[in-house]
């Protein structure tokens, strides 16, 4: 059995407008897994998430990675530095327009840089060669030089993995990443976080709604019910049924399962 | 139901107020007891909460209900408008207002076409029609101060609203502490604001002295007090999703204000900023009339003597002035968009 990197024990998230997100979820992450979380919008795989690298205030419970517990971290410079350990990619995301792609990839460098460094934008030329590495990585180099709000919305999705990967992560987090690409495009995003979990050894942790791209690249599922784990198995595991459990009755996968 | 009655109790005691004025004609003295007064006028706005209570029970809508949607009788409405109270009761209030501004304003026809009066303006006219050109190069020199006058207290403004406005962006100012900060210095942004950048001239002509520095100190407090507004309403619409991105790189607070937020909202501050230039310049024209230097100051020294056609050469390098300044923001700001 390989290392344990990430374990969750009775996570509740609680938001203020009393909307219970979380409830009690267990969950143990293994080194160089890709785990997939499905479930219906609104089920708690966001908001688990983000619990995780304290984007969000977790109500109760506990979060061990690597050994420290996350959720009981006062000192937010601990915060950060297990955040810089846990890359993040969004739906919509998130490069910041108007600056180009290369130095949207070098933010992955925040964590390690000082105030003054960071007001300048100064950035050695080891990192630069870190992000055209990771920019190379995901087959997008050529567009180093460009504006982030001229890429399409595929060629961005790939700039934030290499903004990811520069922060030499050990855990990724993916939120939806394929939620607002075409089929076509998902697939080339998908296999390229597939590459990185495989190649690079990094721990992937993706929410998803296809199931044709669940069974596809997943290692292993879990499915969230408000705000309950419901299902965790293999991908295959999966059958009709518990399709139906998962997304209530009537459901039918709408993924282009033939692509 | 409670803006609604005091809605409802402010206008009809507007209006009983009225009345009473028209019916008891008081005298200006009676008028000036403002104890007195104020005990009338707070007697006749409860008089209007207790109206407007009893026809709501009366199940009879409002101006208030209506305003703040709070029907009570949603099937009177169907009635044509002469037959529904809460129309004759906006009519008759506006009515009341104009008539009362009539009186108040002393408007009056025969004192517009006075002959005597008119011939005045005639000459006036005349004079500003044919501008004495002789003072044109010391307007010019003194338009040119009045432009850096108003250049200087712009950019002194710029950075200290830069740093304001993130302090009163709400969506930066979280936890408890931060909020106490945030809503001091709101207030005290918006009090400075709604003092006119002509007091504060008045205030500064006081502290420093007459002239153009004067003018300048008044123009950056108002202008900071705008921009740090305008500035941190910008800072509040960002979008929260590169906020996000950056924080969960480990960023720190500093560090994601810098590259997630100040990009955003770069454009926008500059296109404010020329624009809050643009007013700043007509504004210390204005300023000048009250001893902020600049053009403003020559002008007003000018028409105290009644020399029109001095005053419609200035009032020509003004204008041109203006003019150009207001085509050239626009233009800017046009290509930031």
């Amino acid at each position: 059995m390989s290392e344990v990197l990430l374990q969750v024990e009775k996570l509740s998230k609680t938001y203020p407008n009393g909307v219970q997100a979380l409830k009690d979820v267990d969950l143990e992450v293994q080194q160089g897994e890709f785990l997939v979380i499905i479930g219906l919008s609104g089920s708690g795989k966001s908001t688990l998430l983000r619990c995780l690298n304290r984007l969000q205030e977790p109500t109760s419970g506990k979060i061990f990675f690597q050994g420290q517990d996350v959720s009981q971290m006062q000192d937010m410079r601990e915060v950060r530095a297990v955040r810089r350990q846990m890359a993040m990619i969004f739906q919509h995301f998130n490069l910041i327009p108007r600056q180009s792609v290369l130095k949207n990839v070098m933010m992955g460098r925040l964590a390690e840089k000082t105030l003054w460094q960071s007001f300048w934008g100064i950035f050695s030329s080891e990192e630069k060669k870190q992000a055209m590495d990771n920019l190379r990585l995901v087959g997008i180099a050529e567009k180093a030089a460009i504006r982030a709000d001229q890429l399409s919305g595929g060629q961005k999705q790939r700039v934030a993995i290499a903004r990811a990967l520069t922060q030499k992560p050990t855990l990724l987090l993916a939120d939806e990443p394929v939620s607002s690409l075409d089929p076509a495009t998902c697939h080339v995003v998908m296999d390229y976080l597939r590459k990185i979990n495989q190649e690079l050894g990094i721990t992937v942790i993706a929410n998803l709604h296809f199931l044709s791209l669940v069974r596809k690249y997943a290692t292993r599922v879990v499915a969230l019910k408000d705000g309950e784990i419901v299902f965790r198995g293999r991908p295959d595991e999966i059958t009709e049924e518990w399709f139906r459990r998962i997304y209530g009755e009537g459901a039918q996968d709408v993924a282009p399962n033939d692509l | 139901m409670l803006r609604r009655t005091i809605f409802d109790g402010v206008v009809f005691g507007f209006l009983l107020s009225v009345l009473a004025v028209a019916v008891l004609a008081p005298s200006e003295e009676q008028l000036l007891q403002l104890g007195i007064v104020s005990i009338w006028v707070l007697a006749f706005f409860m008089l209007g909460c207790a109206f407007s209570i009893a026809l709501a029970k009366l199940q009879t809508n409002t101006l208030g209900a209506v305003l703040f949607r709070q029907v009570t009788h949603p099937e009177a409405e169907d009635r044509p408008w002469y037959r529904l109270f809460w129309k004759w009761q906006l009519v008759v209030s506006l009515l009341a207002a104009f008539v009362v501004a009539v009186v108040k304003t002393e408007f009056s026809f025969i004192e517009l076409f006075d002959q005597h009066g008119f011939a005045g303006a005639v000459r006036l006219f005349k004079g500003l029609l044919t501008p004495n050109w002789e003072v044109l190069p010391r307007a010019v020199l003194n338009i040119v101060e009045t432009i850096f006058m108003a250049f200087l207290a712009t950019s002194l403004a710029i950075p200290v609203a830069f740093v304001l406005s993130f302090v009163c962006a709400k969506n930066i100012m979280q936890g408890p502490a931060a909020r106490t900060v945030y809503f001091v210095l709101r207030t005290f942004l918006n009090v400075t604001r709604s003092i006119e950048a002509l007091i504060w001239a008045i205030i500064f002509s006081v502290w420093v002295g007459i002239g153009p520095f004067a003018g300048m100190l008044a123009l950056m407090i108002h202008s900071v007090a705008s921009l740090a507004k305008q500035y941190s309403e910008m800072v509040e619409s960002v979008e929260e999703g590169p906020i996000e991105a950056i924080e969960s790189t480990g960023a720190n607070k500093l560090q994601t204000i810098w590259y997630a937020i100040v990009p955003q909202v770069l454009l926008p501050y500059i296109s404010f900023t020329v624009y809050r230039w643009d007013i700043n310049v007509r504004m210390a024209t204005i300023i000048g009339l009250v001893g902020g230097g600049g053009i403003g100051t020559m002008l007003v020294q000018y028409q105290g003597q009644a020399m029109w056609r001095e005053v419609g050469c200035i009032i020509v390098v003004i204008a041109v002035v203006v003019w150009a300044l207001d085509q050239a923001s626009a233009y800017i700001r046009e290509a930031l968009k």
